[in-house]
């Protein structure tokens, strides 16, 4: 039986005092991807943002219950007053469903996290957004062109620049909403095979609307209903 | 039906709003230009003075602007370096760290301070030059230090309003991809938030730049005088070209006189130009430093 990466208890959100998720109790095993399903605003996106914190930097929310997560070997309570929520969220990271690259080059976008954690070594953070680039298949198309403005490129390539720009911290977690939906069916299938090499690295939680997509990639399949999260 | 009359409606005013603005301008100008330019010459600026001795200021010029023109670069130089890091920082705070009731609070206090006419700053800026006279006596007086704290106090709510609003109105989404990211909140106002606000921030400056080189109720109060020459240090008095406007404008003895004050103000207009255009250069070396290089 494989071990529990992420435990949630009586997870409830509520958005301007709208309940979004009731009491959502669920473990995710390590190593594995695990695909959300449900309609649009059901809520799936708000559970992803729970998992790093990430709500309480957006006005209006309350989230209320407990979330355990193994970080470096051990399991962890993220809402104690222990944990670095810097160090949580570079561990436990997020790619949007809509590509949000910073009005900023190519390369300062892939190599912004590493300018966060204070990585000054030039020729370490050029290798490391080389490595990045390429895993999600982008290197060849703009390493000719890595100080451009990385909001020029196509919303495709937007999206594997926002991967790159995650992958690139090295994360435990990798909490993905719709990772493919603005990709063509040839690069989505690039993005499905690297999640796969991934999932032996760190742990994904994936939220996505493609049942063949679940079936190719999950291996496990939760969804929304009603506000809770039920194992398929 | 009403719906398309209503449109046009709107678009023809639209139109007439804008063709109203853009001829007021340029009837402004024209006139302006109509009556100064005749008298814009090296003999305007610096008199009998030979324009060499003056700019090195080996010579002082007596009977021409360059001493206004100087002085007025100064003192905009001075009142806004003074209020630049302060308005910020006051921005910064209104739009990321304040709370609710704070924001309503200091929003309140920043609108009055807007609102004040200049005269009250000059008045106390004047109250202050009498307090600090008293305090060291024979050594502060009027000066170009004061005019330039009064005409930042002036300023300070432009630069704050508009840091603020450059802040709140950056993208939810972009706002947020720091944090994920593992930024802290200093992290993402000073590496993403106030990098993508720098084009509405210089706006702000420019609007303040632009106000400090025009008022003279502040000026006249505090420090500047009729015959000062260049300053030679913030504590001394100086000349501004406002002013010289001002004072010419009211109290000119000749057609001549009246023509030289025309030729100030195209000199004050082509100041401001300058100073803008400096500001748009910085904006642009600055955001193209911080972002993509």
């Amino acid at each position: 039986m494989k071990k529990t990466k992420i435990r949630t208890r009586n997870i409830c959100f509520q958005y301007h005092k709208k309940q979004i998720l009731k009491n959502i109790s669920v473990e995710f095993p390590k190593g594995e991807i695990s695909a959300i399903a449900g309609p649009s605003g059901s809520g799936k996106s708000s559970f992803l943002i729970v998992l790093n914190r990430l709500w309480e930097e957006i006005d209006g929310v309350n989230v209320t219950g407990k979330v355990e997560i193994e970080l470096n070997g051990q399991m962890q309570d993220i809402y104690s007053g222990r944990i670095d929520i810097r160090q949580l969220r570079r561990k436990v990271s997020i790619v949007f469903q809509q590509p949000n690259p910073l009005p900023m080059s190519i390369f300062k976008n892939v190599a912004f996290p590493l300018n966060l954690a204070g990585l000054k070594d030039r020729e370490r953070i050029s290798r490391e957004v080389e490595s990045a680039l390429k895993k999600v298949h982008l290197w060849d198309e703009v390493k000719d062109r890595l100080k451009e403005d990385g909001r020029l490129l196509s919303g495709g390539q937007q999206q594997r620049l926002c991967l790159a720009r995650t992958l690139v911290m090295r994360p435990e977690v990798l909490l993905l909403d719709e990772p493919t939906a603005s990709l063509d069916a040839r690069t989505a299938e690039a993005i499905e095979q690297l999640l796969i090499q991934l999932k032996s690295r760190c742990t994904i939680v994936m939220v996505t609307h493609y049942q063949d997509q679940i079936q190719r990639i999950a291996d496990s399949h939760f969804e929304v209903v009603n506000g809770n999260l039920i194992n398929r | 039906m009403i719906n398309k009359t209503l449109e046009r409606s709107v678009i023809v005013l639209s139109w007439a709003a804008a063709s109203i603005l853009v001829m007021s301008v340029a009837i402004l100008l024209g006139f302006l230009f109509a009556k100064g330019l005749g008298t814009l010459s090296l003999k305007l600026l610096f008199g009998s003075t030979p324009p060499l001795a003056a700019i090195t200021l080996r010579q002082q010029v007596f009977d021409g602007l360059f001493p206004a023109v100087a002085g007025t670069f100064l003192l905009v130089i001075c009142s806004t370096i003074t209020a630049i890091p302060i308005g910020i920082a006051g921005g910064i705070f209104m739009a990321e760290y304040a709370g609710i009731r704070q924001k309503a609070f200091f929003s309140l206090l920043f609108d009055i301070l807007a609102g004040i006419p200049s005269i009250i700053i000059g008045l106390a800026g004047l109250s202050l030059t009498i307090f600090l006279h008293r305090l060291f006596p024979g050594r502060l007086g009027p000066s170009l230090m004061i005019s330039a704290l009064s005409l930042a106090l002036l300023v300070l709510p432009y630069l704050i309003r508009s840091t603020q609003n450059a802040l709140e109105s950056v993208d939810p989404l972009i706002r947020l991809t720091a944090p994920a990211l593992g930024a802290s909140r200093i992290q993402n106002v000073v590496k993403v938030l106030l990098p993508n606000s720098m084009a509405d921030i210089i706006g702000g400056i420019i609007l303040a730049v632009g106000r400090c080189a025009e008022d003279t109720a502040v000026i006249m109060l505090t420090g500047a005088v009729a015959v000062a020459g260049v300053p030679h240090d913030p504590l001394s008095q100086y000349e501004a070209l406002p002013f010289y406007i001002y004072y010419i404008s009211s109290q000119y003895g000749s057609p001549d006189e009246l023509a030289s004050g025309y030729g100030a103000a195209i000199l004050l207009l082509a100041l401001c130009t300058c100073l803008l255009i400096f500001a748009f250069v910085i904006q642009k070396r600055l955001v193209t430093l911080l972002l993509y290089r």
